[in-house]
């Protein structure tokens, strides 16, 4: 059974005037212990996704329809109390910037201490000690020390582990990280990514995994959804996403990473940019940057076929399925 | 990539935490109490720019990279050293002599939104140095200048009068590029202006810049987190640990043989597309805050290969037989 099933899910952003969509018919699923990744251009809608899952999603935006089933139950339909149940017990967030977790005038310690003692009595030496141990867990090396310092006091590195040592604290089936590492180093980039995929791994727990580099979701995610403007236009195992893209928005991606390119030669940029919201264009979406786009891109909003490597919504790809099946059909 | 362009030698930078943004969390009074606490930034770095490469300077955060970028560009005031721009020096030069060199050397930095200011249309922006720095052209040749140069960095002319947050984060970038460029320099620093960006929008930035200085036979001086974009873009690139560079050698070099083990480490990090590449060389702990003058090597904390030595004596920069330069006892020893 599905852990967590996404079921066209529509959310729109209501302004004075005009009605925006910004998530459009998003539909997946997530096995316990899955971990999988979101990737798509900055304004692609991957970060409104992730609020969208715990209902987080702030005026003026809102969830217009579809279903989020944890287990069979809808995220969607849930009173405040059982949705603060399940947000960080159940389903749990890491962002960008630890800050947005941390209260930087509450030393590290104290904060697990009470994110302990919130959901288990048990007096403050004992929740010391387990938060003293979950800091080791995350490898910070002098847990005791730390445990006294306040969150300016650590480097982004470290204020990304006590957030990740909070997180295993309410032993949560789902980790939804809004990349994590974008702020950091790539050597503390690479540590981190380790210890989350480490972590999930060790604990069961499943990941949704927000980015926007294909490099650093391959070694973590063993499924992958492409995003843009809002829709999901390719999902399939990261793996055959990466070394055979189908869809002219994931191959450009791609081909855009620098080391695509010979050294000293002009990257591959996609041209053009994301569109707002305001200006979604019509037919699918990406037609204006897409190199093959037709008549029918710009009028027709492509449907979800499986290509035989993953699942893809683009017209491009179905016409060279149907090409080919028809000369399958030729050959019998 | 010929004659050396900048030279900097010894160049060392110690901020006190009195005037530094350290002291901002000392109370009024609390000032002078205790021991004031230094930050040795830069530990004596020797480094030639030559005219017409990409010089890339890597590391971890902190490790003084945008203090490098900062005193050549006079922003901050070095406490030691010299830094030579061609014949002329330029490390201690007041405000009048730097007007100089505004034109020649330009920094490009990591955020767009704080770089540009948000009072100003493009137009200002752009308008005010070519003016300034051309006080012979008419209004209607500044103008048209302003027009070529947006063209050429990709942004509509007729979006000139709007305002830098109308405008997406590559497209900001884009103008802080053109701004850098609207009185041809010599010389860009740019300190991590694709951090900000994602990678569409990187490849947009990095292929403008290229051209740029294909057009111009431009200097840059690249700072960056981001390896795939060095091996891409660098001539040559500057590994620096703790206010000091610890390997120098051309891009090709660096990545098919790197050498000093933080190098190494460093290099091992990158996350790469395919899932069989081998798994990162664990560095044990974080870069240091280096509130004490460094004695002997600044990576023997983190250095697997570390011996008495290298808590005694800081290792000098040696060439290597393939070019390369490399500051490690180890290597020199023949340990590593
Ligand atoms: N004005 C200042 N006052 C006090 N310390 C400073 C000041 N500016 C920089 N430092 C310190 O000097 C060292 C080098 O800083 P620098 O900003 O050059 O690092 P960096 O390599 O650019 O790092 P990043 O990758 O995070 O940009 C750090 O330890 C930093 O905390
Ligand atoms: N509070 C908001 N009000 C209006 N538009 C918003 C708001 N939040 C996000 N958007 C818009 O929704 C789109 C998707 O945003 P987001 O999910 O943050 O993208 P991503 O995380 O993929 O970078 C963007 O066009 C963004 O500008
Ligand atoms: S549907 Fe058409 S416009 Fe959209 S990605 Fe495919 S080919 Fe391009
Ligand atoms: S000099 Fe010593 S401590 Fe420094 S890198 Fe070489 S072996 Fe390691
Ligand atoms: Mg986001
Ligand atoms: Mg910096």
């Amino acid at each position: 059974m599905n852990l967590l099933s996404v079921d066209h899910l529509n959310v729109n952003f209501h302004f004075k005037k005009r009605e925006l969509t910004a998530l459009i018919d998003v539909s997946f699923n997530l096995k316990r212990g899955e971990r999988i990744a979101i990737v798509g251009e900055s304004g692609a809608g991957k970060s409104i996704l992730g609020f969208s899952i715990v209902n987080l999603i702030g005026k003026p935006g809102y969830i217009h329809s579809g279903a989020i089933k944890l287990e069979n139950k809808d995220i969607t339909k849930m009173s405040l109390r059982q949705l603060q149940d399940i947000r960080g017990k159940r389903i749990a967030m890491i962002f960008q910037d630890p800050m947005m977790t941390l209260n930087p005038v509450i030393t590290i310690g104290d904060q697990l201490v009470e994110t302990i003692r919130s959901h288990t009595k048990i007096n403050y030496k004992d929740a010391k000690n387990i938060a003293i141990e979950k800091l080791r867990n995350v490898q910070i090396a002098s847990p005791e020390r730390r445990f006294d310092q306040y969150p300016h006091e650590l480097s982004g590195g470290m204020r990304q582990r006590v957030i990740i040592a909070s997180v295993l604290l309410l032993n949560p089936d789902i980790i939804i990280a809004d990349e994590p590492t974008t702020a950091l180093d790539v050597t503390i980039q690479a540590e981190i990514l380790q210890l989350l995929l480490a972590i999930c791994r060790d604990n069961g727990v499943a990941l949704i995994l927000i980015s926007h580099d294909l490099g650093v979701v391959s070694k973590v995610a063993e499924r992958t959804l492409v995003m843009y403007a809002g829709q999901i236009v390719e999902e399939g195992p990261t793996l055959e996403i990466i070394n055979d893209p189908q869809p002219p928005y994931t191959q450009g991606l791609l081909n855009a990473l620098p080391q695509m390119a010979l050294p000293g030669q002009r990257l591959n940029q996609i041209k053009g940019s994301m569109p707002s919201l305001a200006e979604r264009p019509s037919g699918c979406a990406f037609h204006p940057r897409c190199p093959y786009a037709t008549d029918k891109c710009r009028t027709q909003q492509p449907e979800f076929i499986y290509s035989g490597v993953s699942s893809v919504a683009c017209f491009m790809v179905e016409d060279m399925l149907s090409e080919f099946s028809q000369d399958d059909e030729g050959q019998l | 990539m010929t004659h050396p362009l900048i030279q900097i030698s010894g160049l060392e930078k110690t901020f006190s935490s009195e005037t530094g943004w350290f002291g901002q969390w000392h109370l009024p009074g609390f000032k002078g109490r205790g021991k004031t606490d230094q930050i040795y930034a830069l530990n004596g770095v020797n480094l030639t720019i030559y005219q017409g490469e990409t010089l890339c300077v890597v590391g971890e955060t902190g490790c003084g990279k945008s203090t490098l970028a900062r005193s050549i560009m006079g922003l901050d005031e070095p406490s030691a050293g010299e830094i030579h721009y061609l014949d002329q020096r330029i490390d201690h030069l007041n405000n009048r002599q730097r007007m100089l060199f505004r034109r020649r050397m330009q920094m490009v930095f990591q955020n767009p939104y704080a770089s540009l200011n948000p009072r100003m249309t493009v137009y200002q922006t752009l308008s005010e140095p070519i003016a300034f720095h051309n006080p012979q052209l008419s209004r209607l040749d500044v103008d048209e200048q302003v027009e070529t140069l947006l063209e050429s960095v990709g942004i509509s002319a007729n979006s000139s009068d709007r305002y830098p947050h109308e405008f997406s984060g590559g497209q900001r970038q884009r103008i802080s590029l053109a701004r850098a460029l609207s009185v041809e320099p010599e010389f860009i620093v740019a300190d991590e202006p694709l951090s900000a960006l994602d990678v569409s929008v990187q490849a947009q930035v990095l292929n403008l810049m290229m051209d740029k200085q294909e057009e111009y036979n431009l200097s840059y001086l690249f700072i960056t987190h981001d390896l795939a974009v060095v091996e891409h873009f660098a001539n040559r690139v500057a590994v620096m640990y703790l206010g000091r560079i610890c390997e120098l050698a051309n891009t090709s070099t660096l990545f098919s043989a790197p050498k000093h083990p933080y190098t190494q480490a460093l290099l091992s990090a990158i996350p790469r597309l395919d899932s069989t590449a081998a798994d990162p060389i664990r560095l044990i702990g974080e870069v240091p805050t280096p509130t004490e003058k460094p004695i002997g090597c600044v990576f023997q904390a983190r250095c697997p290969y570390a011996n008495p030595r290298c808590y005694s004596e800081s290792p000098e920069m040696r060439l290597q037989s393939d070019g390369s330069s490399v500051a490690c006892h180890a290597i020199e020893e023949s340990r590593l």
